[in-house]
C-alpha cells in the first residue's frame, strides 16, 4: 500500500484523540495537528518499523502577522527507506508573546538542534527542553526577530554597531 | 623612521627621491587578499596563468595584514564580518590604500537587507570601487592598474611619522 | 707505511676530484659558494632595514595589537609542550649514532671479510646486542608509547 493513504491511516489508528487535517497537494504531503503532541507523534513517525522517518531536514516556521493565531511551526521529515518526504505543520494558539512556545524535538531527532536555534533567532518561538537555545546568525544581544513581519527590510537603524570611520 | 618624508623642500633631490619611491611602491604592490565571498574566485582567476597578476608585482598575496599595502575587499561584507575587516585593515602598516571589489562591497550589491553593509565605505576609506557582480579578472587589473597611476603620484611628505596616541590612564 | 699513504692519497685526489685540483686547497674551491651566501644575507638584512629607515612610522593602538584573524586574541601563549617529543628527539639521537657507526663498517664489510674472516661479522654483532639490549629496556618500560 502506498504511503499517501498508510500514513494517514496509522496515525488516526495510533493517536485517535488527536485531530488531523491531512493536505495532499501537488504531490506533498502535510499533516496538521496540535502542539501537545508533537514528541509523542514525531517519536511514533521515527520509530515505527513500517515508516522510518529518521531524517528531520527542516525546522522552520511561518509568520502569519494579522491572523488569530500568529505562528505555525513547520517541520519537514524524510524517510530514507522510503524516500518520503511529510510537512508537519504544528500551528501556536495565540497572539501573545507568551504564546509562542513548543516542544523540542531534539529528544526525537538530534539534528534538529541547530535548526530550532534558527528558528527562534529569526522568529522568537522559544523552544522548551531545547539543550542549548541561543541566537544563530545575529548577534547575542540582539533585541528583535529579524523574519517577523513587523521587522522592516532594512533593520532598525542603530541595532547592529558598525566600526568607526576615522 | 620615516626618513625620506622629512625631506621638506621641493628641489630636485627630493622630487627625485620621490619619484623613486613612488615609482618602487607601485610596482610591488602587494595585496592582501579579503576574500569574502564569490569576489574571491576572479581574485584567484586574476592570480592564475592566463591573467597573471603576478605581471604587476602583485606576486605575493599574502594573507596577513602587516606584509601587504593593498586590501583588496572581495565579497559580501555583513554587519558580523565589518568588525573584521576593519580590524585587518587598522592591523596594516602605513601606506595602504582599499579595492572595493564588487557590487557587494561597493553599495551593497543585490543584497538589500538589514545585516549587509551598504557599501563599505561607510567604515573604510575606499580608493578604487569596481563594478561587476563578480568582476572580471581583467575588471581587476584595471583597478590594479589605477591604484598604481594613484600611488605613482604621491609624494614621500604624504606619509608623515605619527605618534602613538597617549592613552589615558583610568 | 708510506706506500699505504701513497695508495691513500692517490685514491682521494685521482679518483675523485681529477687531477687538476691538485694545486687549489679545500678551502680556495669554496670562496665562490661563501660570496654568493654573504651576498643573499645582506641583501636580505638590507632590504628589511631599507624599509624601517624609509618608511613612515605611524602606529595606532590598532595597529600594534595581535593578529588573529580580525578576532580579539583570546587565551595566552604559553602553551605546554608534552614530553613525548622530547623522549621521541633523544631516541633518534641515540640510535642514529648506531647507524653511524654501521656505514663504514658496511662499506668495508666485503674487503675486511675476504681478509680477516669473522672476526668483522662477530664485533658488530656484539655492538648491535648492546644496542639492541639498550632498545629492549626502553620498549619494556614504556619508552616507545605515544600515549
Amino acid at each position: 500500500m502506498n504511503l499517501r493513504e498508510l500514513i494517514p491511516q496509522k496515525l488516526q489508528e495510533k493517536f485517535p484523540q488527536v485531530k488531523f487535517k491531512f493536505v495532499d497537494y501537488r504531490g506533498d504531503l502535510s499533516v496538521q495537528f496540535d502542539k501537545e503532541h508533537i514528541i509523542n507523534i514525531g517519536r511514533f513517525l521515527k520509530e515505527d518499523p513500517e515508516l522510518e522517518f529518521r531524517l528531520c531536514e527542516d525546522v522552520t516556521a511561518i509568520d502569519w502577522a494579522e491572523r488569530k493565531n500568529r505562528f505555525t511551526v513547520v517541520y519537514h521529515i524524510f524517510s530514507m527507506k522510503h524516500n518520503f518526504r511529510l510537512r508537519l505543520k504544528v500551528p501556536l494558539i495565540g497572539n501573545e508573546e507568551s504564546d509562542y512556545d513548543i516542544d523540542s524535538v531534539t529528544v526525537v531527532w538530534k539534528g534538529a538542534n541547530w535548526m530550532e536555534r534558527e528558528t527562534y533567532d529569526m522568529f522568537g518561538i522559544k523552544f522548551n527542553n531545547h539543550p542549548d537555545l541561543r541566537r544563530m546568525y545575529m548577534p547575542e544581544d540582539f533585541q528583535y526577530y529579524p523574519l517577523r513581519k513587523d521587522f522592516p527590510l532594512m533593520g532598525i537603524p542603530g541595532s547592529l554597531p558598525l566600526p568607526k570611520k576615522e | 623612521m620615516g626618513l625620506e618624508a622629512r625631506l621638506k623642500s621641493e628641489g630636485f633631490i627630493t622630487s627625485t627621491v620621490d619619484a623613486v619611491v613612488a615609482w618602487a611602491r607601485e610596482n610591488s604592490v602587494w595585496p592582501m587578499p579579503m576574500g569574502i565571498s564569490c569576489c574571491a574566485i576572479e581574485m584567484m582567476a586574476s592570480g592564475d596563468p592566463r591573467y597573471d597578476i603576478a605581471r604587476f608585482g602583485s606576486e605575493v598575496m599574502r594573507f596577513t595584514p602587516r606584509q601587504c599595502d593593498l586590501m583588496i575587499v572581495a565579497g559580501t561584507v555583513t554587519y558580523k564580518m565589518a568588525h573584521v575587516v576593519r580590524k585587518i585593515y587598522d592591523q596594516m602598516p602605513d601606506p595602504k590604500w582599499v579595492i572595493a571589489m564588487g557590487a557587494c562591497t561597493s553599495s551593497g550589491g543585490m543584497y538589500r537587507s538589514y545585516n549587509v553593509v551598504q557599501g563599505i565605505d561607510q567604515f573604510l576609506p575606499v580608493d578604487i570601487y569596481l563594478a561587476g557582480c563578480p568582476p572580471r579578472p581583467d575588471n581587476l587589473l584595471n583597478a590594479l592598474m589605477q591604484i598604481q597611476n594613484k600611488i605613482g603620484k604621491t609624494k614621500a611628505r604624504d606619509f608623515q611619522d605619527k605618534k602613538l596616541p597617549d592613552l589615558t590612564v583610568l | 707505511m708510506t706506500s699505504l699513504l701513497f695508495k691513500l692519497t692517490k685514491c682521494l685526489f685521482l679518483d675523485n676530484f681529477g687531477i687538476q685540483n691538485l694545486s687549489k686547497s679545500m678551502i680556495e674551491q669554496y670562496i665562490p659558494v661563501f660570496l654568493v651566501l654573504g651576498f643573499a644575507v645582506f641583501f636580505a638584512v638590507a632590504v628589511a632595514l631599507s624599509s624601517g629607515i624609509f618608511g613612515p612610522q605611524r602606529p595606532t593602538t590598532e595597529k600594534l595589537s595581535t593578529y588573529e584573524s580580525g578576532m580579539k586574541p583570546v587565551g595566552t601563549t604559553r602553551e605546554r609542550i608534552s614530553v613525548k617529543y622530547y623522549l621521541v628527539a633523544m631516541f633518534f639521537i641515540i640510535f642514529d649514532l648506531e647507524v653511524i657507526f654501521i656505514y663504514p663498517w658496511a662499506v668495508e664489510f666485503k674487503r675486511l671479510f675476504g681478509e680477516i674472516g669473522s672476526p668483522v661479522f662477530i664485533s658488530m654483532l656484539i655492538f648491535l646486542i648492546v644496542l639492541e639490549l639498550g632498545y629492549l629496556y626502553a620498549y619494556r618500560k614504556g619508552g616507545f608509547k605515544w600515549d
